[in-house]
């Protein structure tokens, strides 16, 4: 009976759901995302996605080595590879996806301690370090419904994508309809925003992402759009524009909700929705780039462990609640003890007062000298007294 | 929002056990010389009754003490709550819950016994109620006594208490002693015997049986068979139980709530943690129990201290829903442990 028999901790009894499911379930919400980009752009977006989860996943097992540890088997760095090449256009060429992989791991990742201690969120940082270095590259999309060769330089037609218009505050020249459906040019996993938004739900469904996260993050953006659009027409039309222009909505779902540098608390969730809405709208209503979602991302994770401080510290408050009010009331009580001590003790100043005043009045010749050493006895009798019965009220 | 409900929903798999009737294990009864032979059930007096608990040497299964001190000291009055306890939270374990069901008649004398010592102003009967995989139905009263079903997530026995008026004295027992001391006033019965639920995905007949204390788990294992190897043999329930490796010398007390003998250990992984935040929603005191690990893991009690690691009650909900499968809950109860040593020795 004995033979098998192992050590294990309690409890015994452990839920089914693993990092490895859970890591699946994003790996196959992105899956329809590269289906469509292959359905737009080619073979080549497929191609690309390839190329940066097996880059993130050889640099990872590479950087475990360099730090003498033994790799561990989770699909984390393929998701961030995945993740890459999905905000970048469908021409890019493959050493900027490679610098974006090398720059999420061996710069965000492993220097920290590799997965679960990451400071920033990785893809959003290699997308950011190849914006910088090569924005006529990253920010030039080829048009819809045209194959990209798979190797080489592009030949693909250039278009204007809907969110550089929007930041020189014109009207793009597509429609909302095109824009939900992807045939807008953009970053070639962000544009099909029903796509996206379906994978989305599906994560939320799985249990893989709270849906915290995304709501509120979208719809404080989306009130935020309402109240200051960028361009004309009816606000409704300008809403939709900002909304599904740019990698908005697709960063909400994949990016936002990443569970290393996000807050841990629903509370914080929140918190970190709001205002990564709102520093998200700030960038793109200001900044220079065009795609102001990721380097918002990066600042406002590092306001994820203050979130948590904030909610354990209420946390903290409500467990001590009854010590909190009990000694509250000790306080008060103690308050309230010596102002019913110090009030008659000033009515006998009041009243001692009265007849030195009056005398003075009437004789003028009397000098100050004579008067103070009369007061300054009484003084401190009524300070001895008041601390004799400060203490006594401690000692109750 | 899991911001406000914390705990964890468990799969209760109570079934069989729970309908199956009670198996007795062969064995000899002890009985107990009493003074007061002639007296009539229902006229026995307070100090007869006590005096019973303490011959038949009866151990409160619910906290581990004896039966008659916690009479004697405790005279609940107006506004008392006699609350007794057969909750069973955890999975498999059905053995206080099977003795409301299987000797109802037994457990209500009980309770009539208790009640003349503890003259309580309200007295029910805690149940668990959310058992989703089974349809059996928990009985709105047994004898007289009204049952209270305890909903909602695990860990369900530290939610007993909110049912009690504030600033009112309260009695827990639970319901084995009830049991034991029915038959005490009946038959003078000595309690040699306990109520141990046996379950687990290996045992080939699982069910609840009374066996006399002190019987290796491995007889116990006999008794119901096994249908094939099992990798983990635990001692207690499921989530707050003991793994044992052998089988032959750990003997049952009055304690021991179950023997629970599964195929497959959980394993060991090698994932660190990813900081999904689903320990601080489970954890039904509101702990930060991801940031506490970490302390932990890095040794800083004084940390730890302000982050109340002393609320800790050991429930596990942390453990059981964290997808990289660490040992929150082990860490932080030995972090806990070091820091009720380390103020005994006055360095903290």
């Amino acid at each position: 009976m004995k033979e098998k028999l192992m050590f294990q901790n309690a409890p015994h009894v452990r839920q089914s759901e693993s990092v490895v499911t859970m890591m699946t379930d994003v790996i196959v919400a992105l899956l329809p995302i590269y289906l469509m980009a292959f359905f737009y752009h080619g073979a080549r977006s497929l191609v690309l996605g390839l190329c940066g989860a097996l880059c993130c996943s050889v640099l990872s097992v590479l950087g475990a080595l360099l730090l003498r540890e033994k790799p561990v088997p989770d699909l984390t760095p393929i998701i961030t590879g995945l993740i890459i090449p999905l905000l970048l256009p469908a021409d890019i060429p493959y050493y900027v996806v490679i610098s974006a992989c090398a720059v999420a791991i061996f710069v965000v990742k492993i220097p920290f301690g590799g997965t679960g201690s990451n400071l920033f969120n990785p893809a959003a940082v290699g997308f950011a370090s190849v914006a910088i270095c090569w924005p006529e590259l990253v920010f030039r999309y080829p048009a819809t419904m045209q194959a990209i060769e798979i190797f080489g330089e592009s030949t693909a037609k250039i278009a204007q994508s809907p969110a550089y218009s929007l930041s020189l505050g014109a009207v793009p020249d597509y429609n909302v309809l095109d824009m939900l459906l992807g045939s807008a040019p953009g970053p070639m996993g962000a544009t099909n925003i029903l796509v996206v938004a379906a994978c989305g739900i599906f994560l939320i469904v799985k249990k893989a992402i709270n849906w915290i996260t995304p709501v509120s993050f979208i719809v404080p953006y989306a009130l935020l759009c309402l109240l200051f659009p960028r361009i004309g027409g009816s606000p409704f039309e300008a809403l939709c524009y900002e909304l599904f222009s740019g990698t908005v909505v697709f960063g909400a779902f994949f990016m936002l909700t990443e569970p290393v540098t996000s807050p841990k608390r629903d509370f914080g969730k929140l918190m970190a929705g709001i205002s990564s809405a709102i520093v998200v709208f700030l960038f793109r209503y200001f900044g220079g780039f065009e795609m102001g979602f990721a380097s918002a991302l990066i600042v406002m994770n590092v306001f994820s462990p203050i979130y948590d401080a904030i909610c354990e510290s209420v946390l903290h408050v409500s467990r001590h609640k009854e010590s909190f009010v009990a000694s509250i009331k000790e306080e008060t009580k103690l308050r309230k003890n010596k102002k019913e001590e110090e009030k008659p003790v000033i009515r006998v100043i009041e009243k001692a007062k009265e007849p030195e005043e009056l005398p003075e009045i009437k004789t003028e010749e009397i000098s100050e000298e004579e008067i103070l050493p009369e007061k300054e006895p009484e003084e401190i009798d009524l300070s001895e007294n008041s601390e004799e019965k400060e203490e006594e009220a401690l000692q109750l | 929002m899991s911001f406000f409900v914390k705990g964890i929903f468990l799969e209760q798999k109570k079934e069989p056990m729970l309908t199956r009737s009670t198996l007795v294990m062969r064995q000899e009864f002890e009985y107990f010389d009493c003074n007061f032979p002639d007296v009539a059930i229902d006229e026995l007096s307070r100090e007869q009754i006590i005096e019973l608990a303490r011959l038949a040497e009866i151990v409160d299964e619910s906290d581990g003490k004896m039966l008659w001190e916690k009479l004697e000291k405790s005279n609940l009055g107006e506004g008392g709550t006699f609350i007794v306890d057969a909750v069973d939270d955890e999975p498999y374990i059905s053995s206080q819950m099977s003795i409301g069901i299987h000797q109802p008649e037994k457990l209500a004398l009980g309770i009539e016994l208790c009640e003349r010592v503890l003259s309580p102003e309200k007295t029910y009967i805690a149940m668990y109620r959310h058992i989703l995989d089974s349809n059996f139905g928990i009985p709105k009263k047994i004898g007289k006594y009204h049952v209270k079903k305890i909903g909602g997530r695990y860990p369900a026995e530290s939610r007993v208490h909110r049912h009690i008026p504030k600033g009112k004295n309260s009695v827990i027992i639970g319901a084995c002693a009830m049991l034991h001391l029915a038959r005490a006033a009946e038959e003078s019965r000595k309690m040699t015997s306990c109520f141990i639920t046996v379950a687990g995905d290996v045992v080939k007949n699982p069910r609840n049986v009374e066996v006399p204390i002190g019987t290796t788990a491995e007889k116990i294992l006999e008794l119901c068979g096994l249908t094939e190897e099992p990798e983990a043999i635990i001692l207690g329930g499921s989530m707050t139980g003991r793994a044992i490796f052998e089988p032959e010398n750990e003997k049952v007390g009055p304690m021991t709530r179950g023997i629970i003998a599964l195929a497959r250990s959980y394993g060991t992984y090698s994932y660190t943690c990813i900081g999904c935040g689903r320990c601080d929603d489970a954890c039904p005191k509101a702990l930060s129990v991801c940031a506490m690990r970490k302390f932990a893991d890095a040794g800083k009690l004084d940390m730890l201290m302000q982050y109340d690691v002393s609320m800790c009650i050991g429930c596990g909900a942390c453990s059981y829903v964290c997808p990289s499968r660490i040992d929150i809950s082990a860490t932080l109860l030995k972090a806990k442990k070091q820091i009720e040593l380390a103020k005994k020795e006055g360095t903290l």
